[in-house]
């Protein structure tokens, strides 16, 4: 086992560091990539109406793949679900967490400006920095951080878990829905509809702000249910 | 060298620290720092969106995750009835010498530990419909059935029978016979009728009330204190024969033993 | 172009992360390592187009500002988010399998399952 061991780490080592200097010498620095991302600048505040363009890109000039990465990620919260919630043990041994000051006291200070920044950054998502998934995530730890200070089944008593888990197909399906509306009026799907407004304010880049506070929600959703069920299967930390 | 460059730099030393470690923790940590460095230079690269997503994720989240499933992962599961000194339930905790024995065994096997008690008659059942991996409690190995496994004595005992013919009726009519040692402490405080068989620890603990009123009979021959398992449990039977040898060579089990009943 | 810069450094990341996914034996050790791969290849994505006096794609100004290429921002910031839920997935097949063989061991899990398929 010992001698067999050694040859593959050496192995592996050579094949690997070979592959990588073949990657590095390879790369070519002086590339053409430059034109898609030129447009995207000069002319994406113009179509879009939106400051922050990385928003633009991913909630107008590109939707499509968005929504296909958001049905990606319902698929995957399912899948924790599904196999977790087989996994139920015989008996619900309830572990009373110690409860420690500090940290209670922490979460305590901490969630609702913590939450205040996951909102600030949905709904501002097309302005400044953040957006959607950014937004989503960051209330998802202040979430994590209250789980952690009062113990994930408190936290989830607190809403009705089976109305939650469904509400976050239907956010799939409504930001299809608006994604389709376009047709009614005899347009291609997925063209924004919602006028651009003025460039730097909040009633700004059409449809923009909805598919935000639709995706913030959703990963919100998402990142608590996993949280959730890991915290069920593996007890309270 | 610019800033952005001196982080680049630091990234493969401490991606190459978190993976290289032998604790399971101290590598998932390790991978926190990693993503953490990683979103300050996602800053440095003009991606300010792109770094909040990967510090709120890899910082927070992925480590939260990880630590959950690095845990102990799953369970042995003992049943047995409550018995003084061995395994017995003291506020929210459990003490007693094979709950200790047990502990460390768990530990071994990189499991946690689980007690359920049941009454003594149930616990052979529970084994067998394979509800628990191990019974304990103060279970003397000429008691019980022929299948299950059984463990090399850990702990000399004695079998003592109680009986009592006269005075008062039990309290409450026993459909069935089973019953937890509590409940026969209790029938013995309020001097009730019936038979019970104890070992020596349960009877250590009756023998403190008044027993006036019961003939006390010592069953001849040499017991011993086991541990009982299911039939097709050979493999942990066997790592636990393996632990109760390598504690009896050593002499945990003579100082466990002092520590609990002398 | 500079030797140091992010697209040779998420390379060496990704050759790292390659060989602790091959070399190590434990299983929750080879998800990080995936992490790892995952991570370099969104750096590499990432610093592809950018400039040394680049500044964030937020358009407060007409375009006489430098601004960075957006296109891979926006591919990477899902991507984030669903690597995510997917190692999520992945580890609770891991808990599953650890469950299943009381060890992290990949070799000893392979081990078990032979054990078990040849009767």
């Amino acid at each position: 086992m010992r001698r067999s061991s050694r040859g593959i780490i050496i192995t592996a080592s050579v094949l690997v560091i070979c592959f990588c200097a073949l990657l590095v010498m390879m790369f070519d620095y002086h590339g053409a990539r430059e034109e898609a991302g030129v447009t995207y600048i000069t002319k994406g505040t113009i179509d879009t109406g939106a400051a922050n363009l990385v928003s633009a890109i991913y909630l107008n000039y590109r939707l499509f793949d968005t929504l296909f990465e958001l049905l990606v990620f319902s698929v995957a919260v399912l899948g924790v679900r599904f196999y977790l919630a087989q996994q139920r043990g015989n008996e619900e041994e309830v572990t009373r967490i110690p409860e420690s000051q500090v940290i209670r006291t922490s979460a305590d200070l901490l969630f609702p400006p913590i939450l205040l920044l996951g909102i600030y950054l949905v709904l501002f998502g097309h302005l400044s920095p953040g957006g959607g998934f950014s937004g989503g995530t960051v209330a998802g730890t202040g979430l994590l951080l209250c789980a952690v200070a009062l113990g994930a089944d408190v936290v989830g008593r607190r809403f009705h878990e089976p109305t939650l888990e469904r509400f976050e197909w239907e956010i799939l399906l409504a930001i299809l829905l608006l994604a389709l509306i376009p047709v009614l009026f005899g347009r291609l799907p997925f063209t924004d509809l919602l006028p651009r407004g003025r460039l730097g304010s909040l009633a700004s880049g059409g449809s923009i702000l909805i598919y935000n506070a639709l995706i913030g929600v959703k990963v919100f959703i998402g990142t608590w249910v996993i949280i959730h069920y890991f915290v069920r299967h593996r007890g309270e930390i | 060298m610019t800033s952005q460059q001196a982080l680049l730099v630091l990234l493969p030393f401490i991606a190459a620290f978190g993976l290289t470690r032998r604790r399971r923790f101290t590598a998932v940590i390790g991978m926190g720092m990693f993503s953490l460095t990683l979103s300050a230079v996602y800053l440095l690269l003009n991606a300010p969106d792109v770094a909040i997503t990967e510090a709120a994720i890899g910082a927070a989240l992925v480590t939260f995750i990880y630590v959950l499933a690095i845990r102990k992962t799953g369970r042995l599961v003992i049943v047995g009835d409550e018995a003084p000194g061995l395994l017995e339930r003291e506020g929210d905790r459990i003490t007693g010498l094979e709950q200790e024995i047990l502990a460390g065994f768990a530990h071994h096997l990189g499991l946690d530990l689980v007690v359920h008690f049941l009454p003594r008659e149930e616990v052979e059942e529970a084994l067998l419909r394979g509800e628990a991996d191990i019974a304990a409690g103060g279970i003397v190995h000429v008691d019980a059935e022929d299948r299950l496994l059984k463990t090399q004595g850990h702990l000399p005992t004695g079998l003592f029978h109680l009986t009592r013919e006269d005075a008062v009726e039990p309290k409450q009519t026993q459909e069935t016979e089973w019953i937890y040692f509590s409940d026969v402490l209790e029938a013995i405080r309020a001097q009730e009728k019936g038979a019970y068989t104890l070992d020596l620890a349960r009877f250590i603990a009756v023998s403190r009330l008044d027993l006036s009123g019961y003939a006390v009979e010592r069953l001849p021959g040499s017991f011993s204190y086991t541990f009982l398992l299911p039939p097709d449990r050979e493999e942990l039977h066997k790592r636990l024969s393996a632990y109760l040898d390598h504690l009896r060579q050593n002499g945990e089990l003579d100082g466990m033993i002092r520590r609990y009943f002398s | 172009m500079a030797l140091i810069n992010g697209v040779t450094i998420a390379i060496v990341l990704f050759g790292i992360g390659l060989l602790g996914l091959i070399l190590r034996r434990d299983l929750v050790i080879k998800l990080l390592a995936l992490g790892l791969v995952n991570g370099s290849t969104i750096l590499c994505l990432v610093s592809l187009n950018a400039r040394v006096d680049g500044v964030a794609p937020i358009v407060h100004s007409p375009a006489s500002v430098p601004y960075v290429d957006p296109l891979p921002h926006a591919l990477v910031l899902s991507a984030i988010v669903i690597n995510f839920a997917i190692l999520a997935l992945a580890l609770v097949f891991v808990m599953l399998l650890v469950e299943r063989y009381h060890t992290t061991d990949s070799q000893r899990i392979e081990h078990e399952i032979e054990g078990e398929r040849t009767p």
